[in-house]
């Protein structure tokens, strides 16, 4: 599982959804040029993941000037550390994803107060069905839609409050009001049945 | 401890998700450090959520874009360090040998792929010196020399922006201790005035020649030998003549053997 990143089933970027588009390099090699100081593959992976990230992270940020902050520190971590890409851990994309989705929770737990927050939980929910107007519309954003359809209510709105809401477990589990066991196995299980809906392994 | 492996087992989605505490994380890391299968889930589960952000991407300002590079440009990155032994750091070639061993880093696909993309490289690069390889017998063992390093089995390719203008094109063998550097759409110098290529490591600076006069735009391919580990590659602009250390600022610097 950790030998496919060059297929066609799994970087987003390379997805039919980029149609018309010229078939993108492998990130993973793209890294490995960024960490001896390429300046040119860095520049081809900023194009191939800024908007992933930032798109991400507004989601989780929501303030867009904030999000678009967290992107580029992430962006210049990326090129800092790009040395420390270790291919059996996953994919170059999920690592930066991974690495992304930390930083933004890190942003919303230090600064958010839970009032706030609560807020947020509501309108989690609704903005992940929202289309905006720069949002890069491809195949796969169908494809995640159709698979978080695919989940039970409880786990969709497990993994959505977490991703997204940036809640831990407990909190989850308090908003839902459900045992945290509960809210732990629907977090996995919905997540397990999302990456094989996906056909990532 | 509080809680059982199982119990723990079952904190993979959560943690996946990123939604546990600092204290839940470190415990769920440790048994990850032990635990082989819950490490592939973690890998399996890390995918989707990478791909549940990625399905939200949007367009960035363009602006954002060159305040990324030029931010790149000015930060120091980190060399690569050793999985089994941290406090050494054992260079590129230790941490390729040490890959190998582990079947780790470098898959055979990863180096099916470069292989597949040096070949080509290799093959577009001995037709255009198809023409000059029948010249003189100093262009023959320089061909000889090209070809040793575009067909060494670690080759890799690198490519910096030439900061007055211009793009650098660099193939690499560690394993023949050698490079190949081309140039293209160099800024054109004064006369009395040429660039000259630099290696710099922790022994020192020292001269790798003068880059030949641009034909067509493009210079080289010039080939450098007896490269040393922690070496990098950088150009700067000197009197015609060459000097023994550089006299100005580096207008295009890259890593190689770290």
């Amino acid at each position: 599982m950790t030998h496919n990143q060059g297929g066609p089933r799994r970087d987003p970027a390379t997805e039919p959804g980029s149609a018309g588009e010229p078939a993108t390099a492998d990130l993973a090699v793209l890294l490995t040029r960024v960490a001896r100081g390429d300046q040119v593959a860095y520049e081809e992976v900023y194009d191939q993941l800024a908007g992933p990230v930032l798109g991400m992270v507004r989601r989780v940020v929501r303030d867009l000037a904030q999000s678009e902050e967290v992107m580029q520190e992430v962006l210049l971590e990326l090129w800092r550390t790009a040395s420390r890409f270790d291919r059996d851990k996953g994919s170059a994309a999920s690592w930066v994803m991974t690495i992304a989705h930390r930083r933004a929770i890190d942003r919303v737990r230090s600064e958010q107060k839970s009032a706030e927050r609560e807020l947020r939980a509501a309108s989690a929910q609704i903005d992940y069905d929202e289309v905006t107007e720069t949002a890069l519309a491809t195949l796969d954003r169908e494809r995640v839609r159709r698979c978080m359809e695919s989940l039970t209510e409880l786990q969709r709105e497990s993994v959505t409050l977490a991703y997204y809401g940036s809640y831990t477990y407990d909190e989850v589990a308090g908003l839902l009001g459900v045992a945290t066991g509960t809210v732990k196995t629907r977090m996995r299980d919905g997540l397990i049945r999302l990456r094989d809906c996906l056909g990532v392994d | 401890m509080r809680r059982g492996r199982s119990e723990l087992h079952t904190l993979a989605g959560a943690y996946a998700l990123d939604a546990v505490s600092d204290e839940d994380r470190a415990r769920f890391e440790r048994h990850l450090a032990h635990c082989d299968s819950c490490a592939q889930e973690i890998r399996g589960l890390r995918e989707a959520t990478a791909r549940i952000g990625a399905s939200a991407a949007v367009r960035p300002r363009p602006e954002l874009k060159n305040q990324a590079l030029s931010a790149a440009a000015r930060t120091r990155q980190l060399p690569p360090v050793s999985r089994d032994a941290p406090a050494a750091r054992r260079g590129w070639r230790g941490l390729l040998a040490g890959a190998r061993g582990r079947a780790g880093l470098w898959s055979p696909r990863l180096a099916a792929a470069l292989t597949a993309g040096f070949l080509v490289i290799a093959v577009a690069m001995a037709v255009l010196m198809v023409g000059t390889q029948h010249r003189l017998d100093a262009d023959q063992v320089r061909g000889r020399a090209i070809a040793a390093v575009l067909n060494a089995s670690d080759v890799i390719m690198l490519t910096a922006k030439v900061t007055t203008g211009g793009t650098a094109t660099i193939l690499e063998s560690t394993r023949e201790h050698s490079l190949v550097f081309t140039a293209a759409r160099l800024r054109a110098l004064p006369a009395g005035s040429s660039y000259e290529l630099w290696l710099m490591g922790p022994e020192g600076t020292r001269s790798a020649g003068m880059l030949p006069a641009s034909r067509a735009g493009m210079i080289g391919p010039m080939v450098v030998s007896g490269l040393a580990a922690g070496e990098d590659v950088g150009l700067t602009v000197e009197p015609a003549g060459g000097a023994a250390r550089p006299t100005s600022a580096m207008i295009m610097k890259l890593g190689l053997v770290r």
